[in-house]
């Protein structure tokens, strides 16, 4: 039932393997340099927040920041890509696959993407720190980290499906999902909303990816309600996926 | 023809973008193992037509059966049928040209075991095997196509649909291209566009000519070359005066088209009778010869699809 995903996967994993030093070398470029200027570069100014160092507060949301960007752009770029470039989603077409095979392999390359990189970034941030990653931690973590990055990858399969020109999708990437990463509580406790907000600002996946990621990999709890939210929203997201691209590539 | 002899059936298949019919009830039975070429200008409805038959694009109306199965209700059958080479190059080019292979026989749910042989075949048949492990973008572009050809054969296809497959190659590639589609009809149907004439008068058993969605006229070439015997032209030769005898020839009301090469004009003229009138007007001072022209598919087409360019 999967081998039509499992082979568009396939694909995507060789380009990966071949690319793989490269381009996570372009990936964690920018969050490492997040944590070294506001983790080091802010060490005198900031001391704990929510009771932990800050350095450690922000270790986690850098870490899903980089596999849920890596999820999105993954899947926006390359089925731009292959749809508007290189015209190999018609290639695919016309063999026995479906659409729901190549939307859902994409999908699936999206959060392996995500997955790897995110895990580049947690090595490399537990080699420069004292964030010690313990395996009840790291379990609660992977449902925020899978969930987060299907989301994404979703979102960005959408992208890469409906926009046409390539700057469209950098100006998402710029004035949409890069705001709504940083204002979810990357870099700060979404409690520093006021207080009318806040009941909007926790229902938002984001709110729900990041902070929830937090007390995972730092307390190794697991939110339900986050993960319910997560859950609600990554199947709405790929149903939204599935339909648009199907809807699309039929016209 | 026979139901059972026929790999392709087209029912009043039709596809209108709002008021426009770009597929017109189109209705055709194409016998298993020929080589079917479809002919028509840019925008007479060749590669619509083409998208319909290999499930890429849903019919307005009507319906098309690929072996027996319907392209609206049965794609996934049809597609494992069918093998497609399409106007642009469609390669991968993150891939080398065997992972290309590997990946569309993964599609067709090949195992390595079939798929590993099938290749090697392919890759020597199309005389790339040497630059296999070579990624795609490093090719030529006759490389590029014969590659694609290999990538619609690897499942064995029975149906083998080439739309304008020598478009932008050295004559050396167009002639392996015609080399490998003549090797082919054994054991498939190939359906056929093409814009060049010589290419569908070597190839094609039968041919179509379509414009605005609709099928013009059908037979073998010699059919539709036999269809403009009535047009009466004519190659004459001059020995010099050309701008002058142009002049002459452009003002007899009975030469319905003209072209001219130097001294050589092709002239069409209205009937048989009009051919003394022509010579007459001529006169034999710098006449060099006479001679009656067979028609060319390019004339039918021309004849059949206006002089008009398309855009």
């Amino acid at each position: 039932m999967l081998k039509g995903p499992f082979t568009v996967w396939w694909r995507d994993m060789i380009v990966l393997r071949r690319s793989f030093f490269s381009e996570l070398a372009a990936v964690v470029a920018s969050p490492l340099t997040f944590y070294l200027a506001f983790g080091f570069g802010l060490k005198g100014f900031i001391a704990n927040v929510d009771g932990v160092p800050y350095i450690l507060f922000m270790a986690p949301g850098l870490i899903t920041m980089t596999a849920v960007s890596a999820a999105f752009s993954e899947s926006a770029w390359s089925l731009w890509f292959h749809r508007r470039v290189q015209h190999t989603i018609e290639a695919y077409r016309v063999t026995p696959i479906t659409v729901y095979d190549i939307v859902i392999g994409k999908i699936i390359s999206g959060v392996t993407h995500g997955t790897v990189k995110g895990a580049a970034v947690a090595a490399i941030i537990m080699m420069l720190t004292t964030l010690h990653l313990q395996l009840a931690s790291l379990l609660a973590y992977l449902p925020y980290l899978l969930l987060g990055s299907m989301i994404f990858s979703c979102v960005g399969t959408i992208c890469g499906t409906v926009l046409n020109k390539p700057e469209t999708i950098g100006r998402v990437e710029a004035v949409v999902i890069m705001p709504l990463i940083f204002m979810s509580g990357v870099f700060f406790p979404v409690s520093s909303y006021p207080a009318a907000m806040l009941p909007f600002v926790r229902l938002l996946p984001t709110t729900a990816i990041f902070e929830g990621g937090r007390y995972a990999l730092l307390d190794g709890t697991l939110n339900a309600g986050y993960v319910a939210n997560l859950a609600i929203s990554a199947v709405a997201a790929f149903a939204g996926a599935v339909w648009v691209f199907n809807r699309r590539i039929e016209e | 023809m026979r139901v059972t002899d026929a790999s392709l059936s087209l029912r009043r298949l039709c596809k209108r973008y709002g008021d426009l019919a770009a597929v017109d009830g189109f209705s055709l039975e194409i016998r298993r193992g020929s080589i079917f070429g479809l002919l028509g200008p840019n925008g007479a409805g060749k590669t619509t037509l083409i998208r319909m038959l290999t499930t890429l694009l849903r019919p307005t109306s009507g319906d098309a059966l690929v072996e027996g199965f319907s392209v609206t209700t049965q794609g996934r059958q049809v597609r494992r049928l069918i093998g497609v080479v399409p106007q642009e190059n469609n390669l991968d080019r993150y891939l080398t040209a065997r992972e290309n292979l590997v990946l569309h026989a993964r599609m067709h749910g090949m195992a390595p075991s079939a798929y590993d042989r099938r290749i090697d075949e392919l890759l020597e048949m199309t005389g790339l095997a040497s630059r296999q492990h070579d990624f795609t973008d490093t090719y030529s572009g006759g490389m590029q196509r014969r590659l694609v050809v290999a990538r619609a054969l690897i499942h064995d296809p029975r149906i083998l649909f080439l739309d304008e497959p020598t478009t932008g190659l050295d004559p050396q590639s167009r002639r392996a291209v015609w080399d490998h589609v003549q090797s082919l009809t054994a054991q498939m149907t190939v359906f056929l566009t093409t814009h060049y004439m010589d290419e569908a008068d070597t190839l094609c058993d039968r041919i179509v000519i379509m414009d605005h969605g609709r099928a013009l006229v059908d037979g073998s070439a010699a059919e539709l070359k036999e269809r403009l015997a009535h047009a009466h032209r004519y190659e004459l030769q001059l020995k010099g005066g050309g701008d002058r005898y142009e002049a002459v020839l452009r003002g007899l009301p009975f030469v319905t088209e003209l072209k001219r090469d130097g001294d050589l004009f092709c002239v069409a003229l209205a009937g048989e009778e009009c051919l003394k009138p022509l010579l007459d007007a001529i006169g034999n001072a710098d006449l060099k010869s006479v001679s009656l022209r067979e028609p060319t598919l390019e004339d039918v087409f021309i004849e059949l699809t206006g002089r008009a360019v398309r855009e």
